[in-house]
């Protein structure tokens, strides 16, 4: 377990660090109208922090068909010489003028592509072509193909500018490096102002990218290592149980060996070799089982998000794993050998009673019932299995409710706060048109577009505008402040306040895609998932003033009861597109999923920890309690009945440890997750009532299938063999 | 004799190579009903093993038992199990009570073990008056006495009313006085449809017994 917890977590917190260096990823990528290649060099040229700048003609919405394979929305890269920007993972660079391409490993894996195969191109306005593939290559400024719609591919400049029919040297795009990312925004408030004549300019910075892919595998990483601390527990838990009751049972060796002159430090040392011995090639198989079994799924995940696994650099973690699991093997087994070799020897050669002096309980006396006796009668154990059992229900239940969040979020739109189910692409005119189609209770435009704070040009936002009052459409909570009521007013998402330091009463100075500005006063923050908070609300007025030519989508709400596919179908019959909305864009949808089963397969995980957790609890009462085992069999039990002594210690445990593990999830688990996870917006990460009664089934079965394999390993032991037991 | 327990060359060994030991070695004893029946020998000499074999606790090398009409060699775990529950009582030297049970129920525990705790109850009740047991009854191990704890269990033994009572050393962890008093309620026991076979290294216990046999060499001699 802690071999799959540290091959995911490490993969998945330096993966995109690994990708974007061997990448040699921009620190800004910058994407403007096509522009002679001169009038942009000459702006650039002008930057006092840049260290390196290539230029690119980016074509976007290119057809690309391999054998029965299709797809209209691939973005062709013209690459000069130079820095690339991306890793070629396998192949070669395409010849300068030559029909060859490099695709993006997603691509590649999804379509089946091979190096030497051919990828035919063509497009509005694009010359159609055969390209043959000769490398595959992964960047890392963008989740994968197909979590993006749009596959890369990168040819030379030459065969693009060439497809696309612009004149020579046209270029769209630039990839900037810089000598100091810390003076990355005075950079880029210079290029801005020096960006007059280039139009839509927009820019990505490196750090934003890192930010947006980590941000959704933080989570990960964050259950990850709850997991790992859950699993270290409970081996620790039940090997310092073992070797207690281990050390009880060789209580008289010790004591002879002390008698005979060993001390304390020698008989512990001992037991701590012995130990050392069995748990280092049990604990160099379980990290390299563990490390082997999330490889593959692991490898996907890094393919999604386009970035590279550790390879070799795993393996120094992995020995120190192996290093700490073996020494604290030797500690749990040294420990007790130490304490009880500290005693008189003549106490220690006389042994002692494993049971100790039980206190009258009010439980049933039937075999599950003296299996909770059983149970009780180790208090200490007992609080540790239920301890190491509530963390592992609260993760698992934590889990599940991610899990849950995240597909409702690909498909409830009421998860972002948004009350429209259907957008339609059309004039805002036609509003009225739509109001009368049955089902439809209301319809508004809706305006949306991207922008960037002028005062720091690498912190983009969404601006969403409705006429009116926007929460009828969209009204994510109010986390402080007011909502808006005129012109100049906005709400902005706790996101964006939270990187531009703004709260009511603050100014939001907005840089619009066509270069002008427009200032809103903040009037409140709102808890926004959408665009990980980083959205204002504000009315259309001075953003149509800005951008006249800003066309908008029309928000339809349904009737209650009204059913979103019908209503779409006859808004589709009346001449309109109707587009369904859902919780995310379609672009995260699949990563959405990956995410989802791998949370599902490691609460799986996590639950068989659970029943590790409860087959060593009971082997040891088992063990320990075996002269008692022999006695009830002695007055007639049978093999069910044993079982059932067994399950009552059990299910005890599992009955309050699945209780504290609900208290625990919803108080503490949950809300250090959700803040952990998105401290832009309040995450509704508490169980639902189907997840706790799911894990609490769970946590019955495994205390079940716990007993069963303890008390056949009892029933195995001859009656007569456990009466003379001391 | 109407026999409720009889074993015929019974054979059984413990240990392997030169360490090997035949501690019964063609053992055949029969028990009546109402007989209170003694095993004498000296530590080691197979008679907890003669009473092991004889309550279907351990199985034979060699050799046939039958215990109430049932021929344990015959039987797999699931039919020894019954047999224990309907037919056998154990008692035991060091008592082998729960201790994280009252007196009570570690009687009752046999009865609940069989499905018939509720049905048990006035039999309990019965024998916990009849051994004098009213102040242990609700107590946990820890707090009785040996002689109390003994009848505890003596009272454990007899709550599935058992045609066979099997005693291995009762008396062994016990002062004279206590000793004295188990061996009366085991002569008062044995009885009826029941028997009882003691088992004991002590000359003076064998006293109460109808019948004494001594088992030396792995061999049964009355």
């Amino acid at each position: 377990m802690l071999g799959a917890a540290v091959t995911v977590s490490l993969s998945l917190a330096t993966g995109f660090d690994r990708a974007a260096n061997r990448a040699g990823l921009a620190d800004v990528i910058a994407r403007f109208d096509p522009v002679p290649l001169g009038e942009v060099e000459a702006r650039t040229r002008a930057l006092a922090n840049l260290r390196a700048v290539s230029y690119r003609l980016e074509l976007k919405g290119v057809n690309i068909l391999a054998g029965a394979q299709f797809n209209g929305h691939a973005k062709l890269h013209g690459v000069p010489s130079g820095p690339r920007g991306y890793a070629l993972v396998a192949g070669r660079e395409p010849l300068a003028g030559a029909d060859e391409v490099v695709i993006e490993r997603g691509l590649a894996e999804s379509w089946g592509l091979e190096i030497g195969e051919t990828l035919e191109v063509d497009g509005w306005r694009i010359l159609g072509a055969a390209l043959r593939i000769v490398g595959v290559a992964v960047t890392p400024d963008s989740v994968a193909f197909p979590l993006t719609n749009g596959p890369r591919l990168y040819s030379s400049y030459d065969v693009v500018r060439r497809l696309a029919g612009v004149e020579p040297g046209t270029v769209n795009l630039a990839l900037l490096w810089v000598h100091d990312r810390a003076q990355l925004d005075l950079t880029l408030a210079q290029a801005r102002a020096a960006s007059f004549g280039v139009r839509e300019l927009e820019f990505v910075t490196r750090d934003g990218v890192r930010a947006l892919i980590n941000q959704a595998a933080g989570i990960v990483i964050a259950l990850l290592v709850a997991f790992s601390l859950v699993a270290l527990a409970a081996a620790g838990v039940m090997l310092a149980a073992s070797s207690a009751a281990e050390v009880q049972r060789r209580l008289p060796a010790i004591g002879l060996l002390r008698t005979l002159g060993a001390s304390p430090a020698a008989v512990a040392a001992g037991y701590a070799a012995e130990a050392a011995l069995v748990a280092a090639p049990a604990a160099l198989l379980g990290l390299g089982l563990g490390a082997l079994v999330v490889a593959r799924p692991t490898g996907r995940l890094l393919s999604a998000l386009n970035e590279l696994g550790p390879g070799p650099a795993l393996l120094l973690p992995l020995a120190g794993c192996l290093l700490g699991t073996v020494g604290l093997v030797a500690l749990a087994a040294g420990l007790p050998a130490w304490r009880a070799a500290s005693r008189r020897p003549v106490e220690t050669l006389a042994g002692g009673d494993v049971a100790s002096a039980p206190r009258r309980l009010r439980l049933g006396a039937g075999p599950a019932g003296l299996g909770m006796r059983l149970a009780l009668a180790r208090p200490l154990r007992t609080a540790a299995t239920i301890a190491v059992l509530a963390a592992s229900a609260s993760v698992v239940l934590l889990m599940l409710a991610l899990a849950t969040l995240l597909g409702r979020l690909e498909s409830d739109p009421s998860t972002l706060g948004k009350r429209y189910s259907l957008t339609v692409a059309a004039p805002a005119r036609e509003a009225a048109a739509i109001r009368r189609v049955a089902g439809v209770d209301d319809a508004a435009p809706r305006y949306e577009l991207p922008a960037a704070d002028s005062f720091a040009l690498g912190e983009g936002f969404t601006v969403v505008a409705f006429n009116g009052d926007h929460t009828d459409y969209e009204a994510p909570p109010l986390a402080s402040g007011r909502r808006i009521r005129g012109a100049g007013e906005a709400e902005v998402g706790l996101g964006l306040a939270q990187a531009l330091n703004l709260r009511p009463g603050t100014m939001l100075a907005a840089q619009l895609p066509s270069g002008g500005e427009t200032r809103f006063r903040v009037v409140g923050v709102v808890r926004a998932l959408e665009a990980e908070g980083r959205i204002a609300y504000v009315q259309p007025s001075r953003l149509l003033e800005a951008e006249p030519g800003l066309q908008p989508s029309l928000a339809v709400l349904l009737d209650p009861g009204a059913s979103r596919d019908a209503v779409a179908a006859r808004l589709s019959t009346a001449g309109y597109f109707a587009e369904r909305v859902g919780g995310v864009t379609a672009e995260n949808s699949g990563f959405l999923d990956v995410l989802a089963a791998l949370l599902l397969s490691l609460a799986g995980v996590v639950g068989l920890v659970c029943v590790y957790a409860l087959v060593q609890m009971l082997a040891l009462t088992a063990h320990e309690r075996r002269r008692a085992l022999a006695v009830i069999r002695a007055l007639g039990a049978s093999r069910v009945q044993v079982a059932a002594v067994l399950a009552g210690s059990g299910l005890l445990v599992a009955a309050i440890a699945a209780a504290a593990g609900i208290v625990l999830e919803r108080f503490v688990v949950a809300p250090a997750a959700a803040s952990l996870a998105a401290s832009y917006v309040t995450l509704p990460l508490a169980a639902g009532p189907l997840h706790m009664l799911v894990v609490s089934l769970g946590l019955t079965v495994a205390a079940l299938v716990a007993a069963a394999w303890a008390g056949r390993g009892a029933i195995r032991r001859p009656i007569v063999a456990g009466l003379r037991e001391n | 004799m109407d026999a409720i327990a009889s074993a015929r060359d019974l054979v059984k060994s413990y240990g392997t190579g030169r360490a090997a030991r035949r501690v019964l070695d063609g053992v055949s004893i029969d028990v009546g009903r109402g007989e209170l029946v003694a095993v004498l020998g000296r530590s080691g000499s197979g008679k907890s093993t003669l009473l092991h074999l004889l309550g279907g606790l351990d199985r034979p090398d060699a050799g046939t038992i039958q215990v109430a009409g049932v021929r344990l060699e015959r039987e797999g775990e699931a039919g020894l199990t019954a047999l224990r529950r309907r037919h056998v009582g154990f008692v035991f030297q060091a008592f082998h009570l729960m201790p994280e049970l009252t007196g009570i129920e570690n009687v009752l525990l046999p009865a609940r073990l069989a499905g018939d705790g509720t049905a048990a109850a006035a039999r309990v009740h019965e024998l916990i008056g009849l051994l004098e047991l009213r102040e242990a009854a609700d107590r946990l191990p820890d707090a009785l006495s040996g002689g109390e704890q003994q009848r505890i269990a003596l009272a454990r033994a007899l709550v599935n009313d058992p045609s066979l009572v099997l005693a291995d050393e009762p008396t062994g962890n016990l002062d004279a006085e206590s000793a004295a008093l188990v061996l009366r309620l085991l002569r008062e026991v044995a009885g009826g449809e029941r028997a009882v076979v003691l088992v004991t290294h002590d000359r003076e216990a064998a006293r109460h017994a109808d019948r004494v046999l001594e088992l030396r060499e792995g061999k049964l001699a009355a």
